[in-house]
């Protein structure tokens, strides 16, 4: 037999609305969103290239028009130092594995490497004869250079010497990118606008490129993935992966993007736990403004952004905790994790339950003593046992939580009951509806007017109003009366409300005011609505003819 | 055949003299309550009317007898612990009400008539004079007559004579009795019983509104009356001046009989009388408690009150949710029941007044406003489990196991607080359950108030794979715009239900489980509209699937539409009625349908699908139609006048194969179950089983299951399944229940512990062990001086 229990008291709820269709936010949704984005105005022209540096504090470089800044990601992103020791447009830009020296190719055909801290060109290397459109650093190499141009040749440099150990010739377009192999010195990848990609090995010197694959597209930017086996290109809106062991056979195309895709970066999630930590993923910006997070284990674009300009460049710190973008009307938006203190958590995971407060202070205590292992160093603190003549005795062990495996008595919900429900409890009917308007919740209002009805109450409740209360009606129903959920009732009850009080709102002014409001609120709502209806009278025959097909 | 779905509240019920049980009287019989576990123990069936009140004979615990009167007019003697008849007494009058002042007041004494030279056993009965022709200008066929139930027979002529037969108040003392009649309390005192009186004394007291009950004070010359306007009077010290002494007897009758002509509410005797308004509208419930510090009412509001007797102080238990009907104390002081008007008893614990255990009867039909009688589904029923799903007045769908015949959950619907006695403004219209019982869609319309804020909702709800505990799906605020539902009906074997409206369309629902795959679904499954269809813009008044799902009958006001569900395409019209089609419902799993018009010109129609046809027709007033699930036979309760006719058809045949003759079949229900629960539960070789069962509800919710088809057994065998009696659990009771139980006392270990073995030292291990465990003082005593003489006597040997 079930069980009775005195019927709970329900509180007057809104009513429900749709859930929106849209699945709710994945976790790793919610990571890349997490990243709060700050933006880096005033740079003159597009951000052509962002760099970050390997070491910490990873700092980053943006290339904008003829300089090159250096941020530091710590500081709120102040620019720490500015290079403007160039001719003409910078258009990329490169730190060494050990982040010391950072080199950047303009649009003159130089490539400089310069030293992070005093910002000197330490070396020229005048090689190209049209505009150098790329320069990298191999991954583990501190010697040699790779950049290629306009010219079509891909130079491999010996820095120090700062001549061009050879030319690598193959390439029938200009060259935009490249990107070396994370796992070999001496193999790298370059893509042009002749549609090719090219992998080379500068070991064998004159047989031209090792491996060619073709985008369809110009090639705008590409990356070698960690694994060192795959690259992604992106090129036209289309970004393509690449199995280079398999021979260079096309893993996945992903087309989501609208517009050119023009620069991609590899990101890692850095969550240590959830599905997906630790999983790399392949950032794609284009000019269409939207930023891709893209799963190529999964071949799913897993999360996108929109901004408000077309994108140009975008860069992800090694860290995990900075996301940079760049866009053509030189802004940066800059993105930062919040950076959580990972102190000292790590001591209570040994156990899986958390600890208790007087386990921890043993623990505490315990600590204490063994510092050094030389047995109790500093005297032991006191601990303070609690007696019946301190307050805290009394309260002792209230605060303790459950561990995991106590049994939990739940105790019943206890229903929370607003003013005006206590109100309608007591069948104060008027009360309960002037309490409910002002607390300027709508959808409440609308509840207890609900309830009203259900009760055969509502107009009774309206004649009763004093002319105050009436005023605050007034105000509601001139202010949600438009509403499509509320109107149904709301314009029935205006109507009511007119009709059974006229000669109380003919005796005041206030109250003519808000009539007048309500009029013209009312006449806007017809325009709306007559502009709707001719709208449809000019879709309805599309849809007719579409549909008809 | 299994009866059951009796009302519980038609008469108030009694507590056994050891409080561990109840006895409620249900219809012709009296059903035994545990009061522990809320179960139903045995029943008492020997009556061939209602059972109108049940008197537990009180004093020792281990007897069981008790005094039944049923408006049979026969009063029977049972023990009901076996339970066995012992003795009837028939006085051949319709019965109302009874009490037997001798054993009251005489705890202990129970066992007189056991005497030889017992003195007679007196009871008061309130009796219907049948010979009083009811065309007579204010008949008085209300009797209160004296009964010697020693002897069995009638004592003495009427002490009153009312409109209509009273309930009879005795004060649990034994010493008065009384009535109320309209705005008048008949008071009598119990003539002693070795006095040779035969006509007890009487007084009246007035009042200006009509009495709807009085209580006695246990003790005290103190009688409160409760009115219709919710005022509570109380006279203390009444009937001094008439019971005083049996001298003035004569005096004292002639001052009340001017009295009765005077009508002077000033010359009442009584020496005080005080009035008490609290409840809003009259009042039911009243009653003392067993030490006559409060007193408790209840009324309309489904709220008992307890006033304290000196200050008129006031306690309350709130929303019990009905309106209340009786109070019954118990001899276990901590105990007590109130009956309520939605037919459930609830077992208080008393001081705390705590709901305890409720036992819930099936739901009773409820006015709802008229506009709605022809919409309203009245029941739903689950074929495979043999539970109906009943709309109560209070939002809820009840399920109710017809086999068990006891509730089985409560479902709110509506998540309003119900005011019992307010208008109903909110209804419950429709309910209708999928075909394995683990879906139900529920529809609720809020009446407008003055065109103002009108709402219909359709709901869907999901249960779990066993218990009817549903949880809500989705909600559809205003399905078919403001138009009302008509019908629901639900695929047989998908996630698919159709409802039809009164504004001109039909709607195909489907659950997006079925969309979806099914990890998916999890997080969001819900149930959207598949398809909207309309024909001619007539109003759809009946909705029904065909028995393998793949056609959509709908009833366009007086055609019907054939629909393919799944493309939302027409497939066919048949059909021209001259009334709205009310129900259509296809024949099992044959091409047959049947449809229902009401109405001027009702008609039962049975339609060939195959030739797209009607093949036959009655006119007839059908009230409801049920079709079974595999074969194609259907039945149909047939309205003649107030009583009806239940006929089983064949679908191909226009003779009935069957026909049982039922009474009040206005709002009753009809359906066939599934068999099978019940034949798991009873072991019925397979020989014997019905096909299937038929259910008929009427329209007080009593119910009846037979099986239709096995037409030479119309009494069928059909018991209700013995398994069910709940063992009882042992309640504590008196010391135990505050104490706890003793440990058993053991003579063989209290001797053996007295001789203590003179080697050991048991004053050291006497005191060992918390404080709380140490043995009572004379014991350790004792050791402890044996432990001194065994010392002694160890030094001299």
């Amino acid at each position: 037999m079930a069980q009775h229990q005195i019927s709970k008291t329900f509180p007057v709820k809104p009513k429900h609305k749709p859930k929106p269709r849209t699945p709710k936010l994945t976790s790793e949704s919610k990571y890349w969103s997490s990243f709060k984005t700050k933006q880096i105005p005033d740079l003159i022209s597009s951000i052509s290239s962002l760099t970050f540096s390997p070491t910490a504090p990873h700092s980053f470089a943006a290339a904008h028009s003829a300089s090159l800044t250096l941020y530091n990601p710590l500081k709120q992103f102040s620019p720490t130092a500015t290079i403007s020791a160039f001719r003409d447009v910078v258009s990329s830009a490169s730190f060494r594995c050990d982040g010391l020296l950072v080199a950047a190719a303009d649009l003159s055909g130089l490539v400089q490497v310069f030293d992070v801290k005093t910002r000197n060109p330490l070396r020229k290397l005048k090689s190209h004869t049209r505009p150098a459109r790329f320069v990298k650093f191999p991954a583990a190499d501190k010697l040699h250079l790779v950049s290629g141009g306009d010219d079509a040749i891909v130079k491999y440099w010996d820095v120090a010497g700062e001549t061009p150990i050879c030319d690598l010739l193959g390439h029938k377009d200009y060259v935009r990118c490249g990107d070396c192999s994370p796992v070999s010195t001496d193999m790298f990848v370059t893509g042009s606008y002749d549609h090719t990609v090219k992998l080379w090995d500068v070991r064998v010197r004159d047989s031209g490129s090792v491996m060619e694959v073709n985008h369809g597209k110009p090639v705008e930017d590409l990356i070698f993935l960690p694994s060192g086996g795959l690259i992604a290109t992106a090129g036209g809106d289309s970004v393509k992966i690449w199995d280079l062991m398999a021979g260079g056979k096309m893993v996945y195309s992903m087309e989501s993007h609208n517009k050119t895709v023009t620069s991609i970066c590899v990101a890692k999630i850095g969550k240590d736990s959830g599905e997906e930590a630790q999983q790399y993923r392949i950032l794609s910006v284009a000019l269409d403004g939207y930023m891709k997070v893209f799963d190529y284990a999964k071949m799913k674009v897993t999360h996108s952004m929109r901004f408000p300009a077309p994108l140009m460049s975008v860069g992800f710190s090694p860290d995990c905790m900075t996301r940079v973008i760049g866009t053509s009307n030189g802004m940066i938006y800059a993105g930062r994790r919040k950076y959580k203190e990972d102190a000292g958590g790590g001591s209570d995971e040994e156990l899986d339950r958390p600890l208790s407060k007087y386990e921890k202070r043993e623990k505490r205590l315990k600590a204490l003593g063994d510092a050094g292992g030389l047995g109790p160093v500093m005297k032991e603190p006191q601990i303070q046992v609690l007696r019946p003549s301190n307050f805290r005795y009394f309260h002792r062990g209230q605060g303790e939580k459950p561990s995991e495996r106590d049994y939990v008595v739940m105790r019943p919900k206890k229903v929370k009951l607003a003013e005006h429900d206590k109100l309608l409890k007591k069948f104060r009917h008027k009360d309960a509806l002037v309490s409910v308007l002002r607390s300027k919740n709508p959808e409440n209002v609308v509840a207890v007017m609900e309830e009203l009805v259900a009760r055969n109450k509502l107009l009774k409740c309206v004649l009763n109003l004093d002319s105050e209360e009436l005023e605050l009606l007034l105000k509601f129903l001139q202010k949600h009366l438009t509403v499509p959920s509320y109107s149904r009732l709301l314009m029935g009850l205006t109507e009511k409300v007119l009709e059974m009080r006229t000669e109380d709102i003919k005796a005041s002014d206030a109250l003519k005011g808000h009539i007048r409001n309500l009029k013209r609120s009312v006449e806007e709502e017809i325009r709306i609505q007559q502009s709707l209806q001719e709208m449809q009278g000019i879709i309805s025959p599309l849809l007719r003819i579409t549909g008809r097909r | 055949m299994i009866r059951g779905g009796k009302s519980y509240v038609s008469a108030p019920p009694a507590f056994s003299a050891d409080a561990k049980r109840l006895l409620v009287c249900t219809g012709t019989a009296v059903s035994i309550f545990s009061t522990s576990t809320g179960l139903q123990i045995s029943s008492l069936e020997g009556h061939n009317g209602l059972v109108t009140s049940v008197i537990v004979v009180p004093g020792n615990k281990a007897l069981s007898f008790c005094w039944t009167a049923s408006v049979d007019g026969t009063i029977r003697y049972w023990d009901f612990a076996v339970p066995e008849l012992m003795k009837t007494i028939d006085i051949k009058m319709p019965i109302f009400s009874m009490v037997i002042p001798s054993i009251m007041g005489q705890p202990g004494k129970g066992t007189r008539e056991d005497d030889s030279n017992a003195a007679h056993v007196f009871a008061y009965l309130s009796v219907e004079n049948t010979q009083v022709q009811q065309n007579t200008p204010k008949p008085l066929r209300g009797w209160i007559r004296k009964c010697n139930l020693t002897e069995s027979r009638l004592a003495g002529g009427a002490l009153s004579e009312t409109r209509k037969p009273e309930a009879i108040t005795i004060s649990p003392s034994g010493k008065f009795f009384g009535i109320r009649n309209k705005r008048k309390l008949h008071i009598w005192r119990v003539p002693a019983i070795d006095s040779k009186l035969m006509i007890a004394k009487k007084i009246t007291l007035h009042h200006t509104r009509n009495f709807n009950i009085l209580a006695f004070h246990p003790t005290q010359a103190i009688v409160a009356a409760g009115d219709t306007s919710g005022r509570i009077l109380i006279w203390t010290g009444f009937g001094k001046r008439t019971f005083s002494d049996g001298d003035k007897l004569m005096k004292g009758r002639s001052m009340n009989n001017e009295e009765e002509r005077d009508g002077v509410r000033g010359d009442d005797d009584a020496d005080a009388s005080s009035t008490w308004h609290w409840h809003a509208a009259g009042i039911s419930v009243l009653s003392f408690s067993s030490d006559g510090a409060y007193l408790y009412s209840g009324g309309m509001e489904g709220v008992l009150v307890v006033w304290q007797l000196d200050t008129g102080k006031k306690k309350f238990l709130p929303r019990i949710g009905s309106p209340l009907l009786y109070l019954t104390d118990s001899p276990d002081p901590s105990l007590s029941s109130i009956s309520c008007a939605d037919n459930q008893i609830h077992i208080l614990k008393m001081p705390s007044m705590e709901i305890v255990k409720s036992i819930s009867g099936i739901k009773l039909p409820y006015s709802c406003p008229e506009i709605y009688d022809g919409i309203c589904s009245k029941f739903a029923f689950d074929h495979t489990d043999g539970l109906v799903a009943l709309r109560t007045v209070n939002y809820r769908i009840q399920f109710y196991s017809l086999f068990d015949d006891r509730e089985m959950s409560e479902v709110q619907i509506c998540e309003r607080n119900h005011q019992p006695g307010d208008e109903v403004r909110v209804i419950v219209t429709l309910v209708s359950l999928s075909e394995d019982g683990s879906m139900m869609s529920t529809v609720e319309v809020k009446l407008p108030e003055e065109g103002l804020g009108s709402l219909v909702c359709l709901k869907f709800w999901a249960s779990g794979p066993q218990n009817k505990n549903f949880s809500l799906s989705t909600v559809v605020y205003e399905p078919h715009r403001d138009a009302r539902i008509s019908s629901l009906a639900f695929h047989p074997t998908r996630q698919m239900v159709a409802s039809s409206s009164y504004g001109g369309d039909f709607k195909i629902w489907v659950c997006s489980d079925e969309i979806q795959q099914k990890h998916e679904a999890l997080q969001h499954s819900g149930w959207m509209c598949h398809a909207i269809g309309s024909y001619k813009n007539k109003p759809m008044t009946a909705a029904a699937f065909s028995g393998d799902g793949s056609v959509l009958a709908v009833a366009a006001e007086n055609v019907i539409t054939l629909w393919d569900p799944d493309n939302n395409a027409l497939v066919a019209v048949i059909g021209e009625m001259q009334m709205p089609i009310a129900t259509l419902s296809f024949a099992g799993k044959s091409e047959y349908l049947v449809s229902v018009t009401k109405g001027s010109k009702p008609q039962l129609s049975v339609w060939s699908m195959s030739e797209l046809s009607e093949s036959w027709s009655y006119k007839l007033h059908v009230e409801a139609v049920t079709c079974a699930v595999d074969s194609s036979s259907f039945a149909v309760l047939s309205l003649l006048g107030k009583d009806g006719v239940i006929l089983l058809f064949n679908a191909t045949d226009p003779v009935p194969l069957a026909m049982w003759s039922v009474r009040k079949a206005q709002e009753g229900g009809l359906a066939f179950l599934n068999s099978d629960q019940l034949s798991n539960q009873q072991n019925i070789l397979d020989r014997n089983r019905p096909q299937a069962l038929l259910v008929y509800i009427n329209g007080d919710h009593e119910y009846v299951i037979f099986d239709p088809y096995n037409i030479e057994a119309k009494e069928l065998s059909l018991t209700r399944p013995g398994s069910r009696v709940a063992p009882d659990e042992t309640g504590q009771f008196g010391y135990s229940s505050i104490y706890g139980e003793l440990p058993k006392f053991d003579i063989k270990r209290d001797q053996t512990v007295a001789p203590s073995a003179p080697s050991q030292r048991p004053w050291e291990t006497i005191f060992s062990g918390s404080s709380h465990e140490l043995p009572p003082l004379t014991k350790l005593c004792s050791d402890f001086m044996e432990s001194l003489l065994e010392r002694r006597t160890a030094m001299v040997e």
